[in-house]
């Protein structure tokens, strides 16, 4: 670890800020960051562009914490922990080695931002609570390996933004058609054949806002 | 007046020549005697001048000279209280063509002590001066001054901390005359007209008249607090905060639903320029790098990764097989514009 990160890590503390830039500081880890997970009063954490392989625990120690990047890294797995982050309001996680999705982020309820694009996420990756996030707003998943959706997305009542690109999804769950307040939906480059009916009346009925976009050029013609 | 009596010690024995007050005998050699209150008795006399019978507890009442046991005084001299119907010893209140235990004079309505603070009659009641003006002001619709208990001349009163008043009680807090009934009131201070006026009263932007209370300074006017309220659902912000739009002001929920520019990352409707891009808006401060938070504006150059921006350094880090999609995505968005 460079020197500049630890003074970072310190001056932050004893300046009181309430947002940590380690983007680019070839980090494998930030376990052995001195003094990192004891900034309570932290709010954002930038830790892109690293090689970071997993957080540690210890980060759900970070408890007003609103934004969370860890964009660009080599992370495998995500701590449990990061479902006591209460006030983790962004977390942007994409362009990783994720396989697999902790049960405890469906408990980091004020979630309003979620991307996961470009990682290993399967069918079998969602927590099986990860409906329970009802504040969200954007969903990315984009260049993942999802071959079907669970039908409990159509309880993320809040959702605007759904990106579902660059998968190996064969067919769309109807609840998708409860997204009431979808604006943006990706869905190119999939083994779609046909999108669920309910969908199209959500198009229809969304195309009226100038503001709604859909991306359906990937479907396949049969 | 009747006083109550401690008992009498026994003065002594038998002198030669004293008489007893009583039976105005002599008393025998070796005689006790009785002294009360300076009155030589012989101890046979020493009894209630009623019933004969010694003083219970050695307790008796004096009347013009004579001696009388408790129960005997009460029945003959003590005046019954109207109220408990016991008697009353000690201090007695007369009042309303009867006798009361100070404790047992009370307000018939409030039931408020009335012995120290004076009553005033009332149909036949003794009632509290605040209980009357309340009576009063209920049957005529006159109110009764608080602080002289009389009758305000209609349209006069001045409510001062919640109570009908004279304004000439009062003098004004600036130039100290005595107020009439057109002074105003400001904050806590009561001033005459001329005095008020000078200070400069300001005027609802609602309801065109003067706020003379709390007051809301916005939009370039001032406003009753109740009257600044959202120009959509007319509910006042009470000191919440407010969005304002040609010269309107709403509230949060209906600044959205109305103009719809809420920033896609804090999620609030956006006070002030507005970044629209991607088919999303963004607070100025709020369009930032999705890979590195920079600061991005329009003229920055800027990569589209699924409708968010990406800065030119993070494109160039990403994997290279992403980046070659990227640009693809880009060209064939390109070539539809
Ligand atoms: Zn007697
Ligand atoms: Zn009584
Ligand atoms: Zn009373
Ligand atoms: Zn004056
Ligand atoms: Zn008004
Ligand atoms: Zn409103
Ligand atoms: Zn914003
Ligand atoms: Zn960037």
């Amino acid at each position: 670890m460079s020197k500049s990160v630890k003074k970072l890590v310190e001056e932050t503390k004893d300046q009181g800020y309430t947002e940590l830039d380690l983007c680019d500081k070839s980090l494998n880890t930030i376990a052995d960051i001195p003094g990192l997970t004891q900034l309570r009063h932290l709010v954002r954490l930038t830790l892109s562009h690293n090689r970071i392989t997993s957080l540690p625990e210890s980060i759900g120690a970070l408890e007003n914490l609103e934004f969370l990047n860890v964009f660009n890294n080599h992370i495998e797995e995500l701590p449990m922990s990061l479902g006591s982050l209460k006030k983790l309001r962004h977390f942007n996680a994409a362009v990783n080695r994720l396989s697999s999705l902790p049960r405890g982020l469906g408990t980091a309820s004020g979630l309003e931002i979620l991307d996961l694009t470009y990682n290993n996420l399967n069918d079998k990756s969602l927590p099986g609570n990860f409906s329970v996030m009802k504040q969200l707003r954007a969903l990315y998943l984009g260049d993942n390996d999802f071959e079907t959706l669970p039908s409990e997305i159509g309880e993320l009542r809040n959702l605007q933004v759904l990106v579902l690109r660059d998968n190996d999804l064969i067919e769309l769950p109807k609840a998708l058609g409860n997204l009431s307040r979808l604006k943006e939906l990706h869905l190119q480059n999939n083994r779609l054949t046909a999108l669920p009916p309910e969908l199209g009346k959500f198009k229809h009925h969304s195309c009226a806002d100038s503001q709604n976009y859909m991306t359906q050029d990937g479907l396949c013609s049969g | 007046m009747p006083v109550q009596n401690e008992i009498a010690a026994p003065a002594g024995y038998g002198i030669g020549n004293a008489i007893c007050a009583v039976c105005q005998e002599s008393f025998g050699v070796d005689e006790r005697m009785v002294n009360s209150n300076g009155q030589i008795l012989h101890e046979r006399c020493f009894v209630c001048v009623q019933c004969f019978q010694p003083f219970p507890d050695g307790l008796f009442y004096e009347y013009d000279e004579r001696r009388y046991c408790e129960e005997d005084f009460q029945t003959l001299f003590a005046p019954c209280c109207k109220q408990c119907g016991k008697f009353v010893i000690g201090r007695v209140i007369k009042a309303m063509q009867a006798n009361w235990h100070p404790d047992c004079f009370r307000c018939e309505i409030c039931n408020d002590g009335l012995a120290d603070s004076g009553f005033v009659k009332n149909a036949g009641r003794a009632l509290c001066k605040k209980c009357n003006a309340d009576e009063k002001t209920k049957k005529t619709g006159r109110y009764v001054c608080r602080k002289c208990h009389t009758y305000i001349p209609e349209g006069e009163h001045l409510m001062y901390m919640g109570e009908p008043v004279h304004p000439w009680h009062y003098n004004c807090f600036s130039c100290n005359k005595e107020l009439d009934h057109l002074c105003r009131k400001r904050d806590t201070e009561l001033y005459c007209l001329r005095c008020h006026d000078k200070m400069g009263t300001p005027i609802c932007g609602a309801c065109r008249r003067p706020v003379e209370d709390r007051v809301v300074h916005a939009l370039g006017k001032a406003w009753h607090v109740e009257h600044f309220v959202c120009a959509k659902c007319e509910k006042p912000f009470y000191g919440h905060r407010y969005y304002e739009r040609k010269g309107l002001a709403y509230c949060e929920t209906h600044y959205n639903e109305l103009f719809g520019d809420i920033c896609f990352e804090c999620n609030k409707a956006i006070v002030g320029d507005v970044v629209n891009a991607l088919h999303k808006c963004w607070c100025v401060q709020h369009f930032t790098c999705v890979g590195c938070n920079v600061s991005l504006n329009l003229r920055s150059k800027f990569h589209e990764f699924d409708m968010q921006p990406l800065c030119k350094k993070c494109y160039e880090k990403m994997p290279l097989e992403l980046k070659k999609r990227l640009k693809k995505a880009e060209q064939t968005a390109g070539s539809r514009k």
